[in-house]
């Protein structure tokens, strides 16, 4: 048991160094361009105090719209879901609307946005779509789980759409909730980034598009791990209270 | 052999015009002697047809001309073969479903009615128990569907009837299938019911702890006489619980046989090992599969 763990860690551990060593001979033996970043000249653009605050401050901005996106976008979604559960003829097409704004790529829309909600909103609304569609889908699959016979039981007992809803399919719909949210947690960091794109003041995104333009490779590869080490908290946080709903719901 | 149930189906259904016609000017006209007259104090299928539509214009018969009457109090088990109609019988008394034609009324009530009024209880066979409550909390859900405050004592007074003690808080999946079909039994019980509606709630139980759930549904149905129908294919069980068995028959489904029952209660191995316990279970036993190989 001891030595597997081991062996899986020390696996692990060298498949990181790997890694590390492969991206750094490429990028000195300048095999894949310039582009290709050197992990000690990030390092050592991270070791700049004044580089590492700004990256800070920038990722705490993208952090807040990703944050306010995801709450937003799951609040939109689940109150759509729980109308499309409670208004049956409303259900075809609110699942049309949710596709449709789908179908449409996030950097389309964040022009769209940057010219309707202004720079500073949004990310935080980028993010929310992505959010939304995801967070939706997976509500009004939750809203569905409850069997036949949950449903005839609580009717007997004279419990009418909105008692059925609260008292049964909301609940058995939290496990499935929760699923979205574990996808829309990292969707919502990437939306934030590329709302910040077109013109945000500040924020990860606004940060890789001026790196790019001052071909500033570290400084890009710097802002890049901070936006998927945010995401991959992100997804680790909801996959625990996945774990935590699915024992308490299931 | 097949034909016939066929042809006497489609004779039954060329006449629901007179049939509801009749049942619109009122009860006191109709000619069905074996009927009881209408009361407020019964449960009662007058007439009832029902058919389901399967799509592509293609309808099943499920049941032709059931005339069923429960009286207040009373202990009814409706036995017959799988797919002879009894879930549809329930459904139609629980209000899930509605007729083709003919009458439901419970205590001169439509279902829907009673169901509004919060006086039905039920039991499916699966037990459709809340897997997120507790056993204390599936019980009080009846009263917060129906928005009253939860009486503690009720509720603790049913946990112990149904012999669950020292398992309030245990959630469903702790439990083993005979005590989530006691839970059940419990909720469908706990607002005190004017009809209680069992639908084989002991059927995916084995043969030695539905025999013993048997007795515990007698002894707790001896200390609350609710008015109440059970669907089973289990003549034991029909036998040991009811003042009346009604045996359908499928295809369409109808009404084989009503057999009273007047063994004395309760019912238990001094009763069940007797000759005319066992006569009983032959010939409901018999019939049962006459009408199996009448399908
Ligand atoms: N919702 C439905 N749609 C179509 N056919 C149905 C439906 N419910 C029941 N039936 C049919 O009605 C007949 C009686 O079914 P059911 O009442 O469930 O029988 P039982 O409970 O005696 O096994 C069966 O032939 C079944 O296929
Ligand atoms: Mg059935």
């Amino acid at each position: 048991m001891n030595t597997r763990k081991l062996t899986k860690a020390s696996y692990m551990v060298s498949g990181v160094v790997l890694l590390v060593v492969a991206v750094e001979v490429i990028a000195r033996l300048g095999i894949a361009g310039t582009a290709w970043p050197s992990l000690v000249e990030v390092y050592e653009f991270l070791g700049d105090e004044r580089q590492r605050s700004t990256l800070w401050r920038n990722t705490l901005v993208t952090l807040e719209s990703s944050a306010t996106g995801l709450v937003m976008g799951t609040i939109i979604a689940v109150l759509a879901g729980a109308v499309s559960a409670l208004v049956p003829i409303l259900r075809p097409g609110l699942d049309r609307f949710a596709a449709i704004v789908n179908a449409v790529p996030l950097v389309a829309l964040a022009p769209l946005f940057i010219t309707t909600v202004g720079r500073e909103d949004s990310p935080a609304v980028v993010a929310a779509m992505g959010v939304g569609f995801v967070v939706f889908v997976s509500t009004t699959s939750g809203l569905a789980n409850a069997s036949r016979t949950h449903h005839d039981v609580l009717t007997v007992l004279g419990a009418n759409r909105f008692r059925r809803f609260a008292r049964l399919q909301l609940p058995q719909a939290l496990p499935s909730i929760v699923d979205g949210l574990v996808l829309a947690a990292p969707t919502a960091v990437l939306g934030a980034t590329i709302g910040e794109w077109f013109g945000a003041p500040s924020g990860l995104g606004m940060m890789i598009v001026s790196a790019f333009q001052s071909a500033n490779i570290p400084q890009l590869w710097a802002v890049a791990l901070s936006a998927t080490a945010m995401a991959l908290i992100a997804y680790f946080i909801f996959i625990a209270v996945q774990r935590a709903t699915v024992r308490r719901f299931t | 052999m097949g034909l016939s149930p066929v042809i006497s189906a489609s004779s039954s259904t060329s006449a629901p015009d007179t049939r509801g016609a009749d049942l619109h000017a009122g009860y006191s006209g109709s000619s069905d002697s074996h009927r009881l007259d209408p009361s407020p104090l019964r449960v009662s299928l007058t007439d009832v047809q029902k058919t389901f539509d399967v799509g592509r214009g293609r309808t099943v018969q499920a049941l032709v001309d059931i005339d069923l009457d429960i009286a207040e109090g009373e202990f009814v088990a409706l036995i017959g073969p799988s797919g002879c109609g009894k879930s549809t019988v329930l459904r139609l008394l629980a209000g899930l479903d509605t007729t083709s034609s003919g009458e439901v009324e419970l205590f001169g009530s439509p279902p829907e009615e009673l169901s509004r009024q919060h006086r039905l209880g039920v039991a499916f066979q699966e037990h459709a128990l809340l897997p997120w409550a507790s056993v204390s909390s599936n019980i009080s859900l009846p009263y917060k569907v129906a928005g009253r405050s939860v009486d503690k004592n009720r509720v603790a007074e049913l946990i112990k009837l149904v012999g669950l003690t020292g398992f309030e808080k245990a959630l469903p999946k702790q439990l083993s299938g005979g005590m989530r079909q006691r839970v059940a039994i419990a909720r469908a019980l706990v607002l005190n019911p004017s009809l209680l509606l069992l639908d084989e709630p002991f059927g995916a139980l084995d043969a030695v702890t539905r025999r013993r759930m048997n007795s515990e549904l007698a002894r707790i149905w001896s200390e609350e006489r609710l008015t109440t129908l059970l669907v089973t294919h289990d003549v034991d069980e029909a036998l040991i619980l009811a003042d009346r068995v009604v045996v359908m028959s499928g295809r369409p489904g109808k009404i084989h046989h009503v057999e009273k029952v007047d063994l004395p209660r309760p019912r238990d191995t001094s009763v069940t090992r007797t000759p005319a316990f066992h006569e009983l279970v032959d010939k409901l036993t018999g019939m049962l599969d006459g009408a199996g190989e009448d399908s």
